[in-house]
């Protein structure tokens, strides 16, 4: 067993070795490896962000019921606390709703102009037990049959409607994540190829001396996966930046908003995913590029 | 040790190599393969070293019948013999002792096994001092002691030699031959393919003499 990590050792310290000897070859890959990971790990990691913002602006599928002018609003509470597959009551008296309108639509002292008549009805945000979108239909139903509720509206259709583009997005990533990995697998095939063609007289002469296939394969093995790693390590880089560079921004855009939110890069967890699979897929582009070229071998 | 039993080879472009030829070497013994150019005598060794199949006809060497030895079973048969080209087929940029020690490293052996079997060798073929060194950095008679150093490092019961004094002069040649003999007399079976016809008279070892493809003496 010994022996055996010695030998791994051994090559790996000698694939280093030949990155070393030839560093602006070796850099170029890199970078380009990069750039070709960056587009699905940036739309993804861009996709999560918009994700963890949305799940903070409304509760999902919750109903808002608009009191009728005048109706004292805890008889219209009580009554709504009577029907089943009522998980909770938030209400929003006019004044606070005046307030979070001035505050959110940026209008502010325009929005003083309404403090001695307040337009702006009570509001009831009801949220179901179940986010089912038939159970939700059910309850708006039957708020919509409790005395002193004027109108009820459903907040399910913009969030089915966001969550379709969410699932729009993640197919995109999806597909750009599938296509640009086999771009990958191509890239470093390609280096691996070339690479085997200018070691075919040490090729020849290891399988000479006795060399198996595994021992031939090894280096260029441990290349493709050091690429793929080197590659993918280059593509958090240049995320990092790219989101350092986004945040201020977005931050001065929130604050306008009265927001608090603040862009996240990849996690810990998504940044040794990403390595470990640049490093798989660049394992994989050298494991079949120099397949074939053993297969090709006459004896 | 070597056994060929009726063997011929035709190579794909049609041209017949060896036609009906036969010979055997025993454990131990030395021989000369010689003939004129082109009269088959690398094809012979190819054959030995199952670079090549034969067309018909049977291989043995050191008791594995060649035409049933499996693709798997190649590189560890290919471990139990030691190689020297006209060419040396050195690797010119790994230093003398990384080449000397390749079919160690191959046979998974590590560490100072590999220091010492590696040394020992070069100093046999006296270039003890050099392995630090890279071989386009030595002479043509070193670069091929070399390439017999990496034959024999790890001790093979068969050597074949393809016209390992080529492009050597006479003196240099009689000390690479003479490093053949000494190891023959160490065990070691030993096949050399030359025309070199000095270098046979002055050993009386055992001739097996190729014309056209075909065998004119196995003596």
């Amino acid at each position: 067993m010994k022996a055996y990590l010695t030998r791994h050792a051994q090559v790996f310290m000698r694939t280093l070795g030949d990155f070393a000897r030839s560093p602006a070859a070796t850099l170029l890959t890199v970078v380009m490896i990069g750039v070709t990971l960056v587009l699905p790990t940036g739309l993804y990691v861009g996709l999560l962000n918009l994700q963890r913002l949305t799940l903070g602006w409304q509760p999902r599928g919750s109903l808002s019921a608009y009191l009728a002018k005048g109706v004292p609003h805890a008889t219209v509470i009580a009554a709504i606390r009577q029907i089943p597959g009522v998980a909770s009551i938030r209400y929003i008296s006019p004044a606070e709703g005046l307030r979070a309108f001035a505050t959110s639509s940026g209008l502010g002292t325009t929005a003083v102009v309404f403090r001695h008549h307040n337009p702006l009805p009570g509001v009831a945000v009801v949220t179901p037990l179940g986010t089912k979108p038939s159970s939700v239909a059910h309850l708006a139903a039957q708020l919509k049959t409790v005395p002193g509720i004027a109108h009820v509206q459903s907040n399910l259709a913009w969030v089915k409607r966001l969550d379709a583009a969410l699932a729009l997005g993640h197919r995109i990533v999806v597909i750009l994540a599938v296509a640009l990995g086999l771009a990958l697998i191509l890239i470093i095939g390609n280096t691996t190829r070339a690479a085997v063609a200018s070691r075919a007289d040490e090729i020849s002469v290891v399988g000479l001396v006795g060399g198996t296939n595994a021992f031939i394969r090894r280096p260029f093995l441990y290349a493709g996966a050091l690429t793929g790693g080197l590659g993918a390590l280059c593509a958090l880089i240049l995320l990092e930046a790219a989101f350092l560079a986004l945040d201020g921004p977005i931050a001065a855009l929130d604050r306008a908003y009265g927001a608090h939110y603040h862009l996240s890069g990849p996690d810990l967890s998504q940044a040794l995913g990403l390595l470990g699979l640049g490093a798989l897929l660049g394992w994989l582009g050298a494991r079949i590029a120099v397949g074939r070229a053993l297969r090709s071998r006459r004896i | 040790m070597i056994e060929l039993k009726h063997v011929f080879k035709r190579y794909s472009l049609g041209t017949e190599a060896l036609s009906d030829v036969g010979f055997s070497v025993a454990r131990g013994e030395m021989a000369f393969l010689t003939g004129p150019s082109g009269a088959g005598k690398s094809t012979v060794l190819k054959l030995i070293c199952l670079l090549e199949r034969p067309t018909r006809g049977q291989v043995v060497v050191n008791g594995h019948d060649l035409a049933r030895l499996r693709p798997h079973r190649l590189p560890y048969f290919r471990r139990e013999i030691g190689v020297v080209f006209q060419d040396n087929r050195l690797l010119n940029e790994r230093t003398v002792f990384d080449n000397v020690a390749l079919p160690l490293l191959v046979a998974g052996m590590t560490g100072d096994e590999v220091r010492k079997r590696v040394l020992a060798a070069l100093d046999k073929v006296g270039l003890r001092g050099r392995e630090r060194g890279f071989p386009l950095a030595l002479s043509g008679g070193e670069q091929q002691r070399v390439g017999i150093a990496r034959a024999l490092v790890h001790r093979p019961a068969l050597l074949i030699a393809d016209e390992p004094t080529g492009n050597l002069d006479a003196a240099l040649s009689d000390d690479i031959i003479d490093l053949f003999q000494e190891f023959n007399h160490h065990g070691v079976t030993v096949l050399i393919a030359t025309h070199d016809l000095r270098q046979i008279e002055r050993l009386q070892a055992r001739v097996i003499r190729l014309g056209e493809g075909h065998m004119v003496n196995a003596a």
